[in-house]
């Protein structure tokens, strides 16, 4: 050593300075409050409210909208919040299944804090059936973290929002509409609303009486041709009349809608910054039918359960009455992060996996069809 | 009931450690997590065409396979270190402070760290090179010490390490005034400061230098799979040496033995008993003796009550539609600070309206590909020195994010002079609600314990015996002997797991 260190006058000192930390440390530790550690804390208390989990909750009422579509509002077991745009699962046991899915909140976040939250359910499959026809108030479900990125997000946006909505992807826009209307959300939004016939619009009303300054709408038609009606496809043309300047488009409907939209958005020369779209669950795929065994490891328990390889792999789980994780069901929000220990299988649409899951053999059962007899590790739900 | 050797709780940088230890010295070993994924802030996670890492800068003390650093054997024996893609860190920090007026970019290389503090410095080569003298003396000294295991001969400690004894009991800014370093280059030095979250007042010199050698010597690594690449090799690890790994899984209550108040087991969230005499425990006391534990001694409410909070985390990501070179995002990792003087910068970094304290990294300076061609991804990471965020209503949450978002960019594009409005496709942000919900941390805690003046590195590891009042449990990561950081985190999870070992072989 080139060199002797020294603080003190003299050397010895920094010595016993150092012999003193022990010491030192130790008083100080016992000098410290008897009192009971606190069991919680705010930001934590806060993070639970941002982020409840899993959740029960009540079914208060069930509206009709139209034809094929039902607005459900439940009393939740905790207050929540969320950001316009979101959505929750709600899931149930339906027969010997587990059951649950996305839908995005047609409330204000406003009123889950008061623990009041409204799901706009379109009747077209399983689950939904099953509400249509069974759900009664009273009946208690169980209700999923608001998730999702499908929102404004002031610090990139535009201002101006652009929603193009298809049917029941009305649903996030209802939310957001109350939001901009009660002083939550701070952004201008003009909403396109398609759908085939006036009597197929959801919301019309409530949307009518929530027209301001900041939020318009404008329904198009395609079966019908009404005034005050526009009527065809949402496109390029449509939007230029009625919108100018700087804008994100926001897009949530049905997967034709999503094409035909695409074209159009491009046409208007938007980078992909400012395009939003919201995705839809993963549909069965056309292949001839064929039954798979999946051996799946859950705690400590093993399961030996059929798959049906036109199902996704977390179709066949909650067939088998598997209390699975389930979120998305779209392959991007990781939710169902299982680790696959043999066998293949087919991601439906792109690839939303993490580059180290992939190496490691990780797949989201939501987005994957099995292409063989599976083993594979699930979490718990 | 279900019967482990150990069971280890949070499978957190600490914890993934701690189990691989238990497995290779013969313990049945279950793993259990709260979070559906391993690594607590070791993670990634995925928006639109982006990956972005989580939480991980740089991780130091790796080196190259022939200068191989303390991390890189340590992962050598765990038996991952194959298992990852890494790629170098090009350059240590740029530092700009704006109060000094300075912005220094320093290199990688201890000789070529004294010379560029000499260019920007003239006159500070002899402290500079007193300091790192320093410092590796340090590294050798706690290299003999966990030769060791910690129970040193202080004669021997006197004659061989006798600077490290000298300066070891004196804060950063004590030693490099006794090392006569002009103003300018420690406030160069000291840049990493807030890697560790205490000012330089209160923190370790020992700690400080200690770390600074780690990363200037033999630089900085990153896993090209973010750092989820290497929570999933730990991972993977444990389940080929048959460990158990439970995701989605909270140890809600430690069991203990009535006659000697130590492990007798673990009950789960859905209920689930486990018998184990031993737990590592990869969370803060503060969970473990504030709700899971029906009696708890005295002196572990006296000690956890008497200890400091370090900073709560808030990081920023941006996936941009442009790439570096053309948004003016010249450098890989940047300290914008409105001060060197840790001391007053410290003090402006408890509340949400004063904090504008930034560490912000560009990882396709490292790696350029870990975005798609034409883009890039930052991500910004800042600290609060209080529990302002509590103040915060869940109504007022996101604003209070945007705010925050809104503010860390614009002072990005002021200091550097890069443009990144108008680029941004994807943004992300995490708060301290963000780290509480997803790793348990009181107050979305991102550093454990305060590196506080007599709660810093030296003591804590000295106390490492003592420390260890309930038989069968011991805690791994950051709230833990080696404090916060990656690396610290791994070697609390591997001191925490052999020392478990030897608990395990001397009950037979």
């Amino acid at each position: 050593m080139a060199f002797t260190f020294k603080r003190q006058i003299f050397g010895f000192m920094d010595l016993l300075r150092f012999k003193k930390m022990v010491p030192k440390r130790r008083e100080k530790l016992a000098e410290g409050s008897s009192a009971p550690l606190p069991k919680t804390y705010r930001v934590n208390e806060t993070a639970k409210i941002l982020h409840p989990g899993y959740q029960s909750a009540k079914l208060t009422r069930i509206e009709q909208n139209t034809a094929d579509t039902k607005t459900y509002t439940f009393e939740t077991e905790h207050p929540f919040y969320f950001r316009a745009g979101q959505y929750v699962t709600l899931g149930c046991k339906v027969g010997e299944s587990e059951v649950s899915r996305p839908y995005a909140i047609s409330s204000a976040p406003k009123a889950a804090l008061g623990r009041r939250v409204s799901l706009t359910v379109k009747k077209c499959g399983f689950f939904s059936g099953y509400l249509f026809d069974e759900a009664k108030v009273g009946d208690v479900f169980t209700l999923g973290d608001p998730s999702g990125d499908f929102c404004h997000e002031p610090v990139k946006d535009a201002e101006q929002l652009v929603g193009l909505a298809g049917g029941s992807g009305v649903t996030p826009f209802y939310s957001m509409a109350q939001a901009i209307a009660d002083g939550t959300m701070d952004c201008a939004l003009t909403l396109f609303y398609g759908a085939k016939t006036e009597a197929e619009l959801i919301f019309k009303k409530e949307l009518d009486a929530l027209v301001s300054e900041k939020f318009k709408v404008v329904y198009v038609l395609s079966d019908e041709e009404k005034a005050g009606y526009e009527h065809g496809f949402i496109g390029a043309d449509l939007i230029k009349k009625y919108v100018s300047g700087d804008f994100t488009a926001m897009l949530c409907g049905p997967a034709a809608m999503y094409a035909f939209a695409d074209k159009e958005l491009a046409s208007l020369g938007l980078p992909l910054r400012r395009i939003k779209k919201e995705a839809n669950c993963v549909g069965v795929r056309d292949i001839p039918p064929q039954t798979y065994t999946l051996t799946v490891h859950i705690g400590f328990d093993t399961y030996t359960v059929p798959a049906d390889a036109r199902e996704t792999v977390l179709t066949a789980l909650e067939r088998a009455g598997l209390k699975v994780p389930a979120k998305c069901r779209a392959g991007g929000c990781g939710f169902c992060h299982s680790k696959l220990v043999s066998g293949s299988f087919l991601v439906a649409g792109a690839d939303k996996r993490r580059i180290a899951d992939k190496k490691f053999g990780y797949i989201h059962p939501c987005c994957s069809y099995p292409d063989s007899d599976m083993e594979l590790i699930v979490p718990k739900a | 009931m279900r019967k482990y050797d150990a069971v280890v709780i949070g499978a957190g940088n600490g914890g993934l450690v701690a189990a691989i230890r238990l497995l290779q010295g013969g313990a049945k070993t279950l793993l259990v997590e709260k979070h559906n994924l391993p690594g607590g802030f070791a993670t990634s996670f995925r928006r639109g065409r982006f990956e972005f890492e989580a939480s991980l800068h740089e991780l130091n003390d790796f080196g190259t396979a022939d200068n191989a650093g303390d991390v890189r054997e340590l992962f050598d024996g765990l038996g991952v270190t194959d298992k990852i893609e890494w790629t170098q860190i090009p350059e240590a920090y740029r530092v700009i402070a704006r109060a000094e007026k300075l912005d220094a970019t320093m290199p990688f290389g201890v000789q070529a760290f004294i010379d560029k503090m000499e260019g920007y410095v003239p006159g500070s080569r002899p402290s500079v090179e007193k300091f790192f003298d320093l410092a590796e003396e340090i590294r050798l000294a706690q290299a003999y010490s966990s030769s060791v295991n910690g129970k040193t001969d202080s004669k021997y400690m006197v004659s061989h390490y006798g600077n490290f004894v000298r300066c070891g009991s004196y804060s950063v800014n004590e030693v490099l005034d006794s090392l006569k370093m002009p103003k300018k280059a420690r406030d160069i030095l000291n840049a990493y400061w807030c890697y560790l979250g205490a000012h330089c007042d209160d923190l370790s010199f020992l700690h400080y230098a200690s770390m600074v050698n780690r990363y200037i010597k033999r630089g900085a690594s990153m896993p090209k799979g973010r750092s989820h690449e290497i929570s999933l090799a730990l991972t993977e690890r444990i389940r080929e040496l048959g460990g158990d790994v439970l995701f989605n899984t909270e140890a809600v209550k430690l069991l203990t033995d009535e006659k000697d108040g130590g492990i007798a087991g673990v009950v789960l969230d859905d209920g689930t008993r486990i018998e184990t005499r031993h737990v590592v425990a990869n969370c803060a006391p503060h969970l473990v003796f504030g709700k899971m534990m029906d009696k708890v001694p005295e002196a572990e409410v006296r000690a956890a009550n008497a200890r400091k909070f370090s900073g709560r985390g808030f990081t920023m990501f941006l996936g941009l539609d442009a790439d570096a070179d053309e948004l003016g995002v010249e450098n890989h990792n940047y300290f914008l600070y409105d001060t060197a003087d840790s001391v007053a910068q410290y003090g402006r970094m408890r509340t949400i309206a004063e904090n504008e304290v930034q560490a912000t990294v560009c990882l396709n300076r490292a790696y350029p590909e870990c975005s798609p061609k034409g883009t890039c991804m930052l991500y910004f990471t800042t600290l609060y020195m209080s529990d302002d965020w509590g103040n915060v209503k869940a109504e007022d949450y996101y604003k209070t994010k945007d705010f925050v978002a809104n503010k860390m960019i614009d002072r990005f594009e002021q200091d550097t002079g890069a443009k990144l409005r108008g680029h941004i496709e994807e943004i992300s942000v995490a708060t301290p609600m963000t780290y509480a919900r997803y790793c348990g941390h009181p107050q979305g805690v991102i550093y454990g314990y305060e590196s506080q003046y007599w709660d810093g590195l030296m003591p804590r590891l000295q106390m490492m015996g003592e420390d260890h009042k309930v038989r069968g449990l011991r805690f791994a990561g950051g709230y833990a002997m080696r404090l916060s950081g990656y690396s610290s985190a791994y070697f609390s999870g591997d001191i925490s797991g052999r020392q478990t070992v030897g608990d395990i072989k001397r009950e037979g």
